[in-house]
């Protein structure tokens, strides 16, 4: 029974929530801020401590990247792989729109780390969306 | 900031097996236990790849 109370992001830290699942609109809701900070969906359903792991890996997955000088996909593209890139940027939310808009994120190419940063900035914005989706099922009640 | 290769991979070996990890299993032991799996699996095949090119004329 203790084993259980010390799970991360258990049931225990929102004992109501598993067996009462959520309505689709308020869960769609909550992995929408999910997509736009890293982590918040799984801290507004009662996983906090695993919503902070997450925002951690994500951010510092995304700030490495934006330190190795890697490049960040936009909508204008020129070849289809581009396209898949944007996309997978996108998943890193508001993180990317800030760095985007900045000016930062721009990439230099000639720089060593540039093709690790790239993949980092695209591998941040993909594991976002996994997190996403473990938020959609914890809300809807199929995952403890 | 310039990160050797295997620096970035041990960074980026780190941070997937954790999310991995927390995302598919349940129990802190049985999440514990895969992220490491994954973190290693990920290790193994990058000093595998790496020795399976070492020959090739690149």
């Amino acid at each position: 029974m203790d084993q259980s109370k010390e799970q991360i992001g258990s049931a225990s830290e929102s004992p109501s929530l598993k067996s009462k699942p959520m309505n689709m609109a308020a869960t769609i809701a909550i992995c929408s801020t999910g997509w736009l900070v890293p982590g918040l969906a799984h801290v507004l359903i009662g996983r906090w401590i695993r919503g902070l792991i997450f925002a951690a890996c994500v951010l510092v997955m995304f700030s490495l990247g934006i330190a190795m000088h890697g490049e960040l996909y936009d909508s204008s593209f020129d070849q289809l792989l581009d396209f898949f890139g944007f996309i997978a940027n996108l998943g890193a939310g508001l993180a990317y729109w800030a760095a985007a808009g900045s000016g930062i994120g721009v990439g230099t190419m000639t720089w060593p780390s540039y093709d690790y940063g790239t993949k980092f900035l695209v591998v941040a914005g993909l594991l976002n969306y996994l997190i996403i989706l473990d938020a959609f099922d914890i809300a809807q009640g199929r995952k403890p | 900031m310039i990160l050797s290769h295997f620096t970035a991979l041990l960074i980026f070996a780190l941070i997937v097996s954790t999310v991995f990890g927390l995302i598919t299993k349940n129990e802190p032991r049985e999440q514990f236990r895969y992220g490491v799996f994954v973190f290693l699996s990920f290790l193994a095949a990058a000093f595998v790849v790496g020795w399976l090119m070492y020959p090739l004329p690149l």
